[in-house]
């Protein structure tokens, strides 16, 4: 393992550590040494607080999106692992500002269960929440099982929009309606290059040759579609664009985000070579790239590989996305 | 007799010791087919329940919701999730009462395994601790001595860990290693029986 550390079990602190350092004026733990990031202001009285969280080791997702416009509150577990109820349950309290909680986060087994075990114990505090999961790796389920997939970087644009809409003062109610539309409205496909090493194991999460890449591959390495030799940009940018319109056909005049994302090592020269064939693409299909974003938004730690996430937009989806919001890696 | 919350306290003393001997056995079992970490979520769980025992109020349901918040305390693992998320059932099933009779157990462990079936999305049948829990509680209908009841949850886990050994496992992270469980005992059905272990203690 090659990583600038000092401790396997002390890399989630540390960064945490870092991060409240160097962002003061957007993170804040919500008790000395927890796993558990605010909004330096939180709560905010009288608006619905979103709260996500998962296991550490993809920033800027989860708590990266911590800031004003975008996420009240995070629960941060060890590097791929769930945080744990209680530190879910800890968030909830520090980001409620007395208008109920909005739980938005990624479909995996171990989140879902302490997320909702968590909401159960809030429930019994009388802090009303709600969820929405993020479903949009398209590789990692079919169309009739799309409540099995996973959730990726799609939550990006679930924040940005959820988050936009919690600004306007709007209910609980009212937020989780256009949280779930922007899930809804979310696809995504990756493809891996190389693995990532979480700390504490010390080895890589799989092994790949180094002439391979592995297409539809999770964040965590979960099995992919196909592995085999690589292919040019174009190739495995054709291949993405195929699966993410299959699933989600577009029709002439219907306006789209796009995310280029890096899993972490892939630098933006490449993003860029991707975007060019997949802004073609739209352009080809008719339909109209709308404040796209390229760069790092989601990753694995040092993974080299990308993901596509085509956000359909609607009226609404659109004047939330352009709303603004800060936090220390994204502006708009 | 009935379980009071002083019942409660020295059956979780039990529990943490025996989960402390058997730390290695459940890793290594769980290691074969997830992250490995069974046992020391169960030994650090219970260990954070045992901090709290004199914090527990006569109240057996704040006794077991205590229980439940402080298991889930030091991990997100989602067995320790699905154990608390039974010890919750019970806190509701008890709340307002100091005792509950012996004879209410098979009642406790279905309220238990109805709220983990539906927060673990599992089914009877996958090779999960659920399926010990079901036989256990099968076991002990219509007895009401605590000893009985240990000794036939006991030989009920037994015989449910030999009735699986060859089937696969269909739910959570050891289903994507399928084939692999065939053979091999389900870790949390394992660490189910070594509970009943240390509370025969």
């Amino acid at each position: 393992m090659k990583k600038l550390l000092n401790d396997p079990a002390k890399f989630v602190d540390e960064m945490l550590d870092g991060l409240c350092a160097a962002h003061p004026e957007f993170y804040r733990r919500a008790a000395p040494g927890a796993r558990v990031i605010v909004r330096a202001d939180a709560p905010v009285a009288g608006k619905v607080a979103i709260v996500s969280g998962g296991g550490s080791g993809h920033l800027p997702i989860f708590t990266g999106y911590v800031g004003p416009g975008l996420l009240d509150g995070c629960a941060i577990g060890e590097v791929f692992s769930s945080p744990s109820v209680e530190q879910i349950a800890d968030a909830m309290r520090a980001a409620n500002g007395g208008a109920g909680v909005l739980r938005l986060y990624g479909n995996y087994g171990g989140d879902c269960m302490n997320f909702d075990m968590a909401g159960e114990m809030l429930e019994m505090e009388d802090i009303p929440s709600t969820t929405v999961l993020l479903t949009d790796d398209v590789a990692s389920a079919k169309p009739e099982e799309r409540q099995k997939r996973r959730g990726v970087a799609g939550m990006v644009y679930a924040y940005k929009i959820a988050g936009a809409k919690a600004d306007t003062g709007a209910d609980l109610t009212e937020v989780t309606r256009v949280a779930q539309k922007v899930a809804d409205a979310c696809r995504s496909v990756g493809a891996a290059l190389t693995p990532c090493t979480v700390p504490l194991a010390g080895k890589p999460t799989f092994q790949i040759a180094d002439d391979e890449m592995e297409m539809g591959m999770g964040i965590h390495g979960e099995p992919g579609v196909w592995r085999g030799k690589l292919r040019t940009a174009d190739q495995v940018a054709a291949e993405m664009m195929d699966k993410l319109l299959a699933d989600q056909p577009l029709a002439r005049g219907d306006r789209v985000s796009i995310l280029v994302n890096s899993l972490g090592a892939t630098p933006p020269e490449e993003l860029y070579i991707l975007y060019r064939h997949a802004a073609a693409r739209l352009k080809d299909v008719g339909a109209e790239i709308v404040m796209p974003l390229v760069g790092r938004y989601a990753t694995s730690m040092e993974m080299a590989g990308v993901s596509f996430t085509i956000c359909k937009l609607d009226g609404e989806l659109e004047g939330l996305l352009k709303a603004p919001a800060a936090c220390a890696f994204w502006r708009v | 007799m009935a379980l009071t919350t002083s019942i409660l306290k020295t059956a979780w003393t039990r529990v943490a010791a025996q989960m402390d001997a058997c730390k290695d056995e459940l890793n290594a079992l769980d290691g074969a087919v997830g992250d490995g970490d069974l046992g020391i979520t169960m030994s650090r769980g219970a260990r954070e329940v045992v901090e709290q025992l004199d914090a527990l109020p006569d109240d057996l349901g704040m006794a077991f919701m205590k229980t439940a918040q402080a298991f889930t305390k030091t991990s997100g693992s989602t067995f320790g999730t699905l154990i608390a998320t039974g010890l919750m059932a019970a806190a509701k099933a008890t709340k307002g009462r100091t005792e509950a009779p012996w004879s209410e157990m098979p009642a406790l462990l279905t309220g238990a395994l109805d709220a983990m079936k539906a927060r673990g999305k599992a089914e009877l049948g996958d090779k999960t601790v659920l399926d010990a829990l079901a036989a256990a509680r099968d076991a002990i209908q219509g007895k009401d001595d605590p000893a009985g009841q240990l000794a036939a949850a006991a030989a009920a886990v037994d015989a449910t860990l030999a009735a699986f050994r060859d089937k696969p496992n269909k739910v959570g992270r050891a289903r994507i290693f399928a084939e692999k469980t065939v053979g091999l005992d389900d870790p949390g059905m394992v660490a189910f029986r070594r509970v009943v272990d240390g509370l025969t203690k």
